[in-house]
């Protein structure tokens, strides 16, 4: 809430201090903050240029200077939301905001050695106004968001896995029947069904691999042009779309097994005709 | 006679035709959920902000309705200067905080809402009276649930809980006049609503403010206008209307309306590819059939249309499949999404629209038009002697 109001009052550039004569020692020297690209970008502003900064709209504020410009880090909580951002000296955001000698938080780092649950218990036995918790626990329950997010990513991902499963599965039934002229000829020279059998797996085995392996390059290019896009849009590092060492496994092993699937029953359906009705007499 | 054709075609290789529907079915559903999830939202947020006829709010400026505990100071003269506007009907100020149910040892934590319930537009009654005096609440069921409590019992409800001296800034006991369903609260929300005076009395720090007021225009109005206008009259609030509330909402659910349109994209493509690789194979296969056809007269436009009439009729038996099973994964992704916390339980992210099932089908039958056309033409294009040779010798 406090940032939000920041947020919304940050002032355009304090014209009144353009031709201001140097501040005298006596005078107060405006503080730094820091402020975001996406700010610095939207409001035209660089390191160096004073602004006025209020926590109510239209009222009058301190007189800061840009003292840097910051990239923000990739926080998914952050993605889509388009708030600005300005980092502040506490006493100076305390004071600006009205806020008192008050924050919204602590952040603690513990020895190494440290029992966290004992730590915690202990801060909590004396705490009075506030409550300790586990930074795990936090991150926990403020993920809810991106729990139900992966939730629907998965769901979608095993859609589009039985589409692709049919899809490959029909090509692979198509591949091998095409073949039916060829393993007619081969059984009628004397080759066993076995191996007849074994040649049309290895072969939809060989093109199952293949075509995963284009299949991994081509996923590895859009997952390229996927994160450009977003990480545009959302002006942020985070990277949306990750092709990781399981995922490649993932896909190759399921192609591999249904193209493996297509050809032992594409090819058990030849071998069990005889080779004439395969030529079609 | 080609419909006859393109069924025995068809039929001749049963497994590969099921396979293939099938195929089309799974696209066609996906391109059904895509199409849904990319206007669903949208609609179903648009019929959410007006199913009670407000079409402005106004928020603390730089905000969004309840997106922060931010207030708006001044309600008496912000409905003054309202007032002076003749487009602006209804003011309805709303003033939003967290309240604390204490019963006994517990305290049930929940939000309220201070509304003028003449005026009101956030919640639904479902049974009991509405809170026609100071000492009357309205629950959710969800409350109601946690506190054990019914219609006529008294609660003992505190506001402005303060950590360091772990006190609150008011207390008072109130009676549950009625039952009601917030429409724009979260499932899993625990809300009440009170007169704003009780919840301004209770709260010390927000006398004489609102988080929100939402605004009825006068029938005709331009709203847009309307919305420029208070821009213009109160500096420190934001004055949303439903197409700027939706274009925020759109900015920020921007990455599941693009999601939608790439998906239903390679959906649509998928389904394509399946329909012309059979096809293909098919014509491959029947060339010298083709060729005898030919041979005996029969025109090209005729081969054509019967290559084209196997894919659509591949591409629409698929699709009527996968309309079916479409609805059904929609539900269970809408079930999922709908977990988001805070999202208000009327908001649908696959909405299912008459539109959008035509435009699934139409999108897919033209694909399915379009998958036939290759192979039909290199089937319309086979050089007849030579095909009949080839077949002779095979």
């Amino acid at each position: 809430m406090l940032l939000a109001f920041l947020l919304a009052s940050l002032l355009a550039q304090d014209s009144s201090s353009v031709g201001r004569p140097p501040t005298t020692a006596v005078e107060r020297q405006p503080r730094t903050i820091a402020i975001d690209d996406a700010l610095a970008e939207r409001a035209h502003l660089k390191v160096g240029d004073r602004v006025s900064i209020s926590a109510g709209a239209g009222t009058v504020g301190d007189t800061v200077i840009v003292g840097a410009i910051v990239r923000r880090g990739a926080d998914p909580s952050e993605v889509a939301r388009g708030d600005l951002r300005v980092w502040m000296h506490l006493d100076q955001l305390q004071a600006v905001a009205g806020y008192g000698d008050r924050v919204d938080r602590f952040a603690i780092a513990a020895t190494p050695a440290a029992d966290i649950p004992q730590l915690i218990d202990r801060v909590n036995g004396i705490a009075f106004g506030f409550k300790a918790y586990r930074s795990r626990d936090i991150a926990v329950e403020t993920s809810r968001t991106f729990q139900v997010v992966s939730r629907f990513h998965r769901a979608i991902g095993i859609i589009t896995i039985v589409a692709s499963s049919v899809f490959l599965l029909c090509i692979m039934v198509l591949k091998v029947e095409e073949r039916r002229r060829d393993i007619a000829a081969l059984r009628l020279m004397g080759i066993s069904r076995a191996t007849v059998m074994r040649a049309v797996i290895i072969e939809a085995a060989v093109v199952a691999v293949l075509g995963s392996a284009l299949g991994v390059a081509i996923g590895w290019a859009i997952s390229l042009v996927v994160n450009w896009h977003y990480q545009a849009l959302y002006q942020t590092p985070l990277a949306f779309s990750i092709v990781t060492p399981p995922t490649v496994a993932f896909a190759v092993s399921l192609s591999l097994v249904l193209g493996i699937a297509a050809g032992v029953m594409a090819s058990l359906r030849l071998v069990r005709t005889p080779p004439l009705a395969l030529f079609g007499r | 006679m080609r419909a006859a054709l393109a069924q025995a075609s068809l039929i001749r290789h049963r497994a590969r035709t099921v396979l293939a529907v099938l195929g089309v079915a799974v696209a066609a559903a996906m391109l059904l959920d895509m199409v849904m999830l990319a206007t669903g939202m949208r609609e179903s947020f648009r019929e959410l902000l007006l199913s009670r006829g407000f079409e402005i709010r106004l928020a603390p400026k730089g905000t969004l309705p309840f997106d922060t505990d931010a207030t708006i100071p001044g309600v008496s003269a912000i409905i003054a200067t309202l007032r002076k506007n003749p487009d602006v009907r209804e003011i309805s100020p709303v003033l939003g905080a967290s309240i604390h149910v204490l019963a006994g040892n517990r305290d049930v934590s929940g939000s309220a809402l201070g509304i003028d319930p003449s005026v009101q537009g956030d919640y639904e009654l479902l049974s009991g009276r509405d809170v026609t005096t100071p000492d009357a609440l309205v629950a959710n069921d969800h409350l109601l649930r946690q506190l054990g409590a019914r219609v006529g019992d008294t609660l003992n409800i505190a506001t402005g809980y303060d950590p360091q001296t772990r006190t609150y800034s008011g207390q008072r006991k109130l009676v549950v006049t009625g039952r009601v369903k917030f429409i724009y609260g979260a499932s899993d929300q625990s809300s009440a609503a009170m007169r704003r005076e009780t919840l301004v009395g209770m709260n010390g720090q927000s006398r004489d403010r609102a988080s929100l007021f939402m605004v009825r225009v006068r029938s005709g109005a331009d709203a847009e206008q309307v919305r420029d206008w208070i821009d213009k009259q109160l500096p420190n609030v934001t004055a949303i209307s439903i197409a700027t509330a939706i274009a925020q909402v759109d900015e920020r659910l921007s990455y599941f309306r693009q999601l939608a349109l790439i998906l239903g994209a390679v959906s649509l493509f998928v389904g394509f590819l399946l329909v012309t690789t059979l096809v293909t194979v098919s014509v491959n296969e029947r060339a010298g059939e083709i060729a005898v056809m030919r041979a005996i007269g029969v025109s090209r436009s005729h081969v054509v249309e019967q290559i084209v009439l196997e894919g659509v009729a591949i591409s629409f038996a698929g699709a009527v499949l996968g309309l079916a099973l479409g609805l059904v994964t929609a539900r269970y992704l809408n079930t999922i999404l709908s977990a988001f916390p805070g999202l208000p339980m009327a908001i649908d992210f696959f909405l299912f629209q008459p539109r959008a099932a035509w435009s699934a089908l139409g999108l897919l039958i033209v694909s399915g038009i379009g998958a036939g056309i290759y192979p039909a033409w290199r089937a319309a294009s086979l050089p007849i002697a030579e095909s009949l040779r080839r077949e002779a010798i095979a």
